[in-house]
């Protein structure tokens, strides 16, 4: 479908909405179009939690309750004030103050939450819920218990009441706004963001950004949207109580978000209103309500892994298509300057294994510093020490002759540090174009025209527009490069790049790297892949059992009989 | 003091029964990682039938519970082929929902057999009160309490004495290698998540005499159980039991000395802390994240 008849789509769907009124006659269907439209609001905040950043929480129902009950006993107290039971007021201000404490709340739950992952993080939601809805249950002199709270004040502009046909208008107005947000958001670098992080956590604090923080502003913004879809059922049912929020509300959302398409444009919608719908035409639904929805979960899962929308979304997407001589040429960047490091006695213990010991390495600037060593030697600890995987037991480490504590991942890419993972840490189906663009710096007029570059430089313009997960092999190894050189890194870790790759990528390996060398950029090359070691490398350093054996030039590790030793065993050295 | 430790003292016997089930959740995470999220309603399963078995159909306890268990066996394997496997293998966390979707048709299924009134279940070892110098215990509190520490012993023998019991860990900490070293790795995941069912519906028979039979049993009892789990770490079974007891004593103080109504919302804020000041538990060592 063309971007032209796509909107002309989306202009109809707002015209059919604004006449609804006029054209269902009874007010029971505006009423169940409200309620639709309230639980898309607060299904979309959970979409752009979980369905695109794939952080799942079973407690929304709480985030709706808290907005519901401030904004309710917000307005109920300022309803006594005269100036305000004049203006109308302070049904908005409710509404305001209840998306903010929503938020605030999905704040203070998050912090603790997200230091767990995945499932563990759904469980902590799960007893979240549970604490609210038995705080809704017993602190009865502000939620009135059980009984709830009713006469919620009516929506009111001025003296003017407005009755369920006027609200419709109000509610499908913060639909649209909430509908247009995601897109907005999910269209922004931070939306990349959000969908590398459900692939790839650590992929994406190997590009600088700080992943925890991401993940509580991604749980913030998802319980705005759930305090205002709250503080709007308040003031549509005129009457709540605890039972309005159970744990079922917040498996009823996410199954929503999962049946319509998680991490789609209008999956939220869609699944909302297939799901709102179908209690209404089935007879008895109430008795086998648990059912229906268990089933409902098991039969999606089976068969529509992507949801309804899933699919339908990925075929109306346009793809955007390279612009021919924009592509800024990499081989020719130079004047780099490369980051000189130095570690300095450097050990590590994990319990009674040293993994290093008294390492003492220092990478002048601009080279190519190899370090080999047969398997367990600690190589791949010292470039986790290096990017704050790990912190060293002793020792320390210097970066351009200032001493500094590597504290964390994307920490060590702020400083330009950049590096590939020995087991590749992709983001899952996100396009080549997007893995680039995302490590990219702010700041860019043309981001893509500049990670259509590095795309070039790498050898993979072919597969531009292809999901990652689609990428042979080899090309995955050189796209976690093209990543890291987009963060203009300082040093490059490349941590076995080569494992894997055929004799004819090798060879194109060792060309990128002899180019990145001229460059200016220090590189730290883990591998056991000699001849491309000994075909790029300016220095060597050789580990075995975290200690430091040999180091020099190529030709000097070559004739090191040590070297040969810790490689083949002790018989072959004189052989 | 006499008060202080009455409350304690009921409480620890509740804490046993959470610690029957948080078990559950730590069996199944070491071989696989993945969390039965509805065992709370197994546990309720487990419960009903022993209702169904004892006080409808008249078989004695002894009789009735090996049935329950491996009903519940049974049904664990079934399960785990269903709603876990497919998933397991295609390496998402999307059984997270599928496990919680089996949960929500266990309560209606439930609710359909056995309605949804609550029914006594009599006492296996007699009601009358015991006293133990000054304090008041049932005697299915003391049964419960003797079959948790029981139960963990033989799991602790069971994970470091016995061939299976290794070949259980070696799975835990990679099942890729384990399948190498010639442990039939996908086995003894079933197996897992069957036992750990099995052993939900050994503490739904032995919770039913204090509570009652119905539907609605085990959602909080599985909620906490998991808030247990996740205070002394999924790695750590032995820790989960004194976490467990632990967690039983506080909530009889709370309830004694304050209201019943704090007891549940304390209980799982003390979890979300311990979250934030120890992700991964009080009782677990701590695991190097790697790159």
């Amino acid at each position: 479908m063309s971007r032209r008849s796509l909107r002309l789509l989306c202009v109809m769907s707002v015209a059919a909405l604004l006449l609804a009124p006029q054209l269902l006659g009874g007010t029971y269907y505006i009423f169940l179009l409200i309620i639709i439209f309230i639980f898309s609001i607060a299904a979309i905040g959970l979409n752009i939690l979980g369905g695109h950043g794939g952080q799942f929480s079973l407690g929304h129902a709480a985030l709706m309750a808290m907005g519901a009950y401030v904004s309710t006993i917000v307005s109920q107290a300022l309803f006594s004030l005269p100036f305000f039971a004049a203006s109308g007021l302070h049904v908005w201000i409710g509404l305001i103050v209840g998306t903010t404490v929503g938020a605030a709340t999905g704040a203070a739950l998050a912090y603790p939450a997200l230091r767990v992952r995945g499932p563990y993080l759904a469980m902590v939601t799960v007893a979240f819920g549970w604490v609210v809805w038995k705080i809704l249950q017993e602190w009865v002199s502000v939620t009135g218990g059980d009984l709830g709270i009713a006469s919620i004040p009516k929506p009111q502009i001025g003296a003017w009441v407005l009755d369920t046909r006027h609200f419709y208008y109000i509610v499908l107005l913060l639909f649209i706004v909430s509908l247009g947000l995601q897109h907005w958001l999910m269209s922004s670098p931070i939306g990349l963001r959000i969908r590398a992080v459900k692939h790839s956590e650590i992929g994406l604090a190997s590009v600088g950004v700080n992943v925890y923080r991401l993940k509580v502003w991604m749980f913030i913004i998802s319980a705005a949207f759930a305090g205002c879809a709250g503080a709007l059922f308040a003031i549509q049912q005129n009457y709540i109580s605890p039972d309005n929020f159970q744990f079922f509300s917040s498996v009823f959302l996410l199954l929503a978000i999962l049946f319509g398409g998680p991490g789609t444009f209008l999956g939220p919608v869609v699944g909302i209103a297939i799901l709102t719908l179908l209690p209404e035409f089935l007879h008895d639904f109430d008795r086998y309500r648990l059912i229906v929805y268990g089933g409902f979960i098991l039969v999606t899962l089976y068969f529509l892994p992507r949801g309804v929308m899933g699919p339908i979304e990925s075929r109306l997407r346009p793809g955007v298509a390279p612009r021919s001589g924009c592509v800024v040429p990499v081989s020719g960047r130079l004047g780099i300057a490369g980051l000189a490091v130095k570690l300095e006695q450097i050990s590590l213990n994990f319990g009674g294994l040293k993994a290093l010991s008294r390492v003492d390495i220092s990478l002048a600037s601009g080279e190519v510093h190899a370090v080999i060593g047969p398997n367990g030697a600690g190589k791949t600890t010292l470039v986790n020490v290096l990017t704050g995987f790990y912190q060293p037991s002793e020792g320390r480490v210097l970066i351009d002759g200032q001493p500094r504590a590597l504290t964390s991942l994307h920490a060590s890419a702020r400083l330009g540090l950049a590096r590939t993972f020995q087991t590749i840490k992709l983001f899952g189906d996100m396009s080549v174009l997007d893995h680039v663009v995302i490590g990219l710096p702010a700041g860019y007029e043309n981001p893509a025209d500049e990670a259509d570059g590095l795309i070039d430089f790498v050898g993979l313009s072919a597969f531009r527009d292809s999901p990652a997960s689609s990428l042979a092999y080899g090309h995955r190894r050189l796209l976690e490069i093209a990543r890291a050189l987009a963060t203009r890194p300082r040093l490059l870790l490349l941590d076995e790049p080569a494992a894997g790759l055929v004799q004819e990528e090798i060879a194109k390996l060792i060309d990128l790297i002899h180019t990145l060398r001229h460059s200016g950029i220090t590189i730290l090359l883990i591998e056991h892949h000699m001849d491309l070691v000994m075909a790029v490398s300016n220095r060597i350093t050789v580990l075995n059992y975290g200690n430091v054996i040999a180091r020099g030039t190529p030709t000097d590790i070559q004739g090191n009989a040590q070297v040969v030793e810790a490689y083949l065993g002790p018989s072959h050295v004189h052989a | 003091m006499q008060f202080f430790l009455q409350v304690a003292l009921s409480g620890i016997a509740t804490g046993a029964i959470y610690g029957l089930i948080a078990v559950g959740y730590s069996l199944t995470f070491m071989t696989t990682k993945v969390l039965n999220f509805a065992l709370g309603m197994w546990v309720m399963i487990g419960g009903m039938l022993t209702y169904s078995l004892i006080a409808r159909m008249g078989l004695s306890p002894i009789l009735a519970l090996p049935v329950v268990m491996v009903s519940l066996f049974v049904l664990g394997v079934v399960a785990e082929r269903v709603s876990v496997y497919p998933f397991l293998r295609a390496g998402s966390d999307v059984w997270v929902m599928s496990t919680l979707a089996v949960g929500l048709l266990f309560i209606d299924f439930a609710e359909l057999i056995w309605g949804r009134s609550p029914t006594p279940v009599p006492s296996y070892v007699g009601s009358e009160p015991l006293r133990i110098g000054p304090i008041v215990m049932l005697p299915q509190q003391i049964l419960i309490l003797g079959t948790a520490i029981l139960l963990f012993l033989l799991l602790e023998y069971f994970y470091r004495r016995t061939l299976l019991g290794k070949a259980f860990r070696a799975v835990a900490h990679s099942a890729e290698t384990a399948s190498l070293m010639g442990i039939n790795s996908r086995l003894i995941q079933l197996t897992s998540y069957a036992v750990a069912a099995s052993l939900a519906g050994l503490a739904g028979f032995m919770v039913v005499p204090l509570t009652l039979a119905e539907p609605q049993l085990g959602t909080v009892l599985g909620l906490k159980a998991f808030a247990i789990a996740i205070i002394a770490g999924l790695g750590a079974p032995g820790g989960i039991l004194l976490s467990g007891l632990a967690y039983g004593a506080l909530e009889g103080l709370i309830s004694g000395y304050l209201n019943t109504g704090l007891r549940d919302i304390l209980g799982f804020s003390l979890m979300i802390l311990v979250l934030f000041i120890r992700p991964e538990g009080l009782f677990s060592k701590v695991q190097a994240e790697r790159a």
